[in-house]
């Protein structure tokens, strides 16, 4: 049935479709396995940080650690891994657990600075950014460190019905993504907490304890999306993570998660994240001229939220 | 751990330095203006030497930094003697870093400077010449300001014209075509000057190759992540008329590369800018048919070396010509055949400069288009 909320709840899904109808209409190549597979390729780090971010936005949060944490995770994983002997098949393996690890560590501290200091996450989680930035930049003093061995490159140089393995790891962490969100109680307190906080506090809901662990499972989702982004280019930097803030968040809300807490999830990001990437890929690809690029991307985003959120519930927008 | 350490204690020490010229501030400009303006022009000993930049994420300012820091060393001094004014992109905290420094060494400052973008390059000057000090910029710089306004205190402006070089980088390429086909640019930061100058060095070799057509041009950032994605993007558009792409620098072509590995694209002629060690390696691969060497080592510590020397008194900066006050700093085409050479001879140690040496590599005066 065609009811509003019907359609609420499907239009980030009809705005990826008219988006790929309109950009195949322009220019017939944008439909093609190929050019999905780039698209792919290019979504499949950012969709690990904006899913650790959905599920702080989910609880009404906000997590703007992304670009410090991925940084470090990262240049930490490719000084562990050529320490570990620089191959996957060999103790070099090692280095991803360590690094999801990393990326816990990292991601409960933010949650304790904002939780036991009190501080608004807005305010914890960038400062923490920052703090990530300015460690990776101690650990490489500004250099890049280079990842070549083949069979960690295998991740986008093997393909599998036309799609980097990448993008299959991508796929079954987006999988335990929505595991965490429907089948645990953790991810059903997200909802809880996001959907009325002093209800589920009443209802002896330990929710400062729910918090970290909201935060520390982001920050392994950020460990994974920089192995990724080390995987996609081969080199880990300082800079690895920049721009990951702006895109991530940008494709959760477009997506359909409200910022406000409570409602949307990760296959809503899935949809966003795709959004975002389609757009960036179908403007490049239809020729626009490269100073209109950034505009069309405010107004398409404007758009997309504007279809996909119901705000007949709030009083207020803030 | 123990470069945390060290990193910890020289950034004490710098952010020492810099705290006690704030506290010095006020006492020490009155100071300056009862006893300075007599003595401004006077050699003066054993000056502190700074250098003020953007930041530390990007190889090109740490060569910057390292040929600082030799220079130093050469006279004697620890590389902790030369100070770090990070400006962290924003010409604000830039000028007021440098007035915090004039503040407390008054004329004993010998000072290097990018002054970040080029309306910022006449303040700082000003505020330089004010305190009596020396000051040597690179890059940025208003086509109005010239050293020999400013008598000794303005020493010199180095700047490198990035349009030739990318020319010579873009007929390599189109050599490497067969001189026919379509090739795409993948561009800086759209209103940077290099940027610029790197897009109408390829627009100008192009007017020789009537067979090669231009597909596309679009600013990458100098962003590895982004150029990855608009090579993606370009390949999908233009498929298998792309014959080869002209990049704007190294970290652009890391990207490009890369975008290309995904695809199993073996042999697309990629032409490059920056002469960066790992874009080196991969000329001498072959990956990269070629790109350009600006220096920045020998930049970095003859800057310093100019601001310095002028301020001891060594020479007398306005009895140099013009052509010794701005300049163009060295360019060096890098190609496979000998890749292994430069790099043997340029990366894998530095090369002992003479630091009084200081023309020598330079490439002529600064011509301004009208």
């Amino acid at each position: 049935m065609l009811t509003q909320d019907n359609l609420q709840k499907w239009a980030p899904l009809l705005v990826l479709v008219v988006l790929v109808v309109f950009f195949t209409a322009v220019n017939p190549n944008f439909l093609s396995i190929r050019n999905f597979a780039r698209i792919a390729i290019a979504s499949t780090p950012a969709l690990m940080i904006a899913v650790g971010v959905t599920f702080v936005i989910l609880m009404g949060s906000i997590d703007l650690s992304m670009e410090g944490s991925v940084a470090v995770c990262a240049v930490l994983f490719a000084t562990f891994f050529a320490a570990l002997g620089g191959s996957l098949a060999g103790p070099g393996l090692l280095a991803v657990p360590a690094t999801l690890l990393v990326g816990a560590v990292f991601g409960a501290i933010n949650g304790l600075v904002h939780v036991k200091l009190r501080i608004p996450s807005f305010m914890a989680s960038l400062s923490m950014g920052f703090v990530g930035i300015g460690l990776s930049l101690l650990i490489t003093g500004g250099d890049r460190i280079l990842v070549e061995d083949p069979l960690f490159r295998s991740l986008l140089t093997v393909r599998l019905g036309g799609f980097p393995l990448m993008t299959y790891v991508a796929i079954v962490a987006l999988l335990a993504g929505w595991f965490i969100q429907n089948h645990t109680t953790i991810g059903r307190n997200f909802y809880a907490v996001g959907g009325g906080e002093d209800l589920a506090h009443a209802s002896g809901l330990n929710v400062n304890k729910v918090r970290v662990i909201c935060f520390l499972i982001a920050g392994v989702f950020y460990a994974l999306g920089a192995m990724l982004a080390v995987a996609q280019i081969g080199i880990a930097e300082t800079v690895t993570g920049r721009n990951l803030m702006f895109v991530s968040i940008t494709s959760v809300v477009v997506g359909g998660t409200a910022l406000w807490g409570g409602s949307g999830g990760v296959w809503n990001t899935l949809i966003g994240v795709l959004i975002v990437n389609v757009i960036g890929n179908g403007m490049v690809v239809i020729g626009l001229p490269s100073y209109v690029q950034d505009g069309v991307l405010g107004l398409l985003v404007i758009t997309a939220v504007y279809l996909s959120t119901d705000r007949r519930s709030l009083s207020f927008v803030k | 751990m123990s470069f945390i350490k060290k990193f910890i204690e020289q950034e004490t020490i710098n952010r020492r330095n810099l705290l006690l010229a704030s506290a010095y501030g006020l006492s020490g400009a009155a100071a300056l203006r009862m006893f300075g303006a007599g003595a401004a022009h006077a050699a003066v000993e054993n000056p502190t030497i700074a250098w003020s930049y953007r930041d530390r994420t990007n190889p090109y300012w740490n060569y910057i930094v390292y040929g600082g820091e030799a220079f130093v060393e050469s006279l004697g001094l620890p590389k902790s003697a030369l100070v770090n004014l990070i400006n962290e992109g924003s010409s604000e905290k830039s000028l007021a870093d440098v007035k915090a420094l004039l503040a407390k060494d008054g004329n004993k400052v010998a000072l290097a400077i990018d002054a970040n973008d080029a309306p910022n390059c006449r303040p700082v000057v000003e505020a330089v010449a004010a305190a009596g000090a020396h000051v040597s910029t690179i890059w940025n710089k208003t086509d109005d300001l010239h050293p020999w306004d400013f008598g000794d205190n303005y020493v010199s402006h180095m700047t490198w014209s990035d349009e030739g070089p990318a020319e010579q980088t873009a007929r390599i390429l189109f050599d490497a075509m067969g001189k026919k086909g379509g090739v795409v640019h993948l561009g800086g930061i759209a209103s940077n000057n290099p940027a610029v100058e790197r897009l109408n060095g390829l627009k100008n070799a192009l007017k020789d190759y009537p067979d090669i057509q231009l597909l596309d041009a679009q600013p990458a950032d100098w962003d590895t992540q982004k150029a990855n994605q608009i090579m993606a993007s370009f390949l999908t558009r233009y498929g298998d008329e792309i014959k080869g792409v002209h990049c704007a620098n190294d970290t652009i072509a890391y990207g490009v590369l890369e975008a290309l590995r995904a695809e199993g694209i073996e042999g697309m002629p990629v032409v490059s800018y920056d002469g960066n060690e790992r874009a080196v390696e991969l000329v001498a691969k072959g990956e990269i048919l070629a790109t350009v060497f600006t220096n920045p080592y020998w930049g970095g510590g003859i800057t310093a070396a100019l601001a310095y020397y002028a301020t001891i008194g060594a020479f007398k900066p306005s009895d140099e010509p013009h052509e010794h006050r701005e300049f163009y700093g060295p360019t060096i085409l890098i190609t496979p055949k000998d890749a292994l050479d430069f790099k043997a001879k340029y990366l894998d140690t530095n090369p002992t400069y003479d630091w009084k040496d200081f023309w020598g590599p330079s490439n002529g005066p600064i011509q301004y288009k009208s």
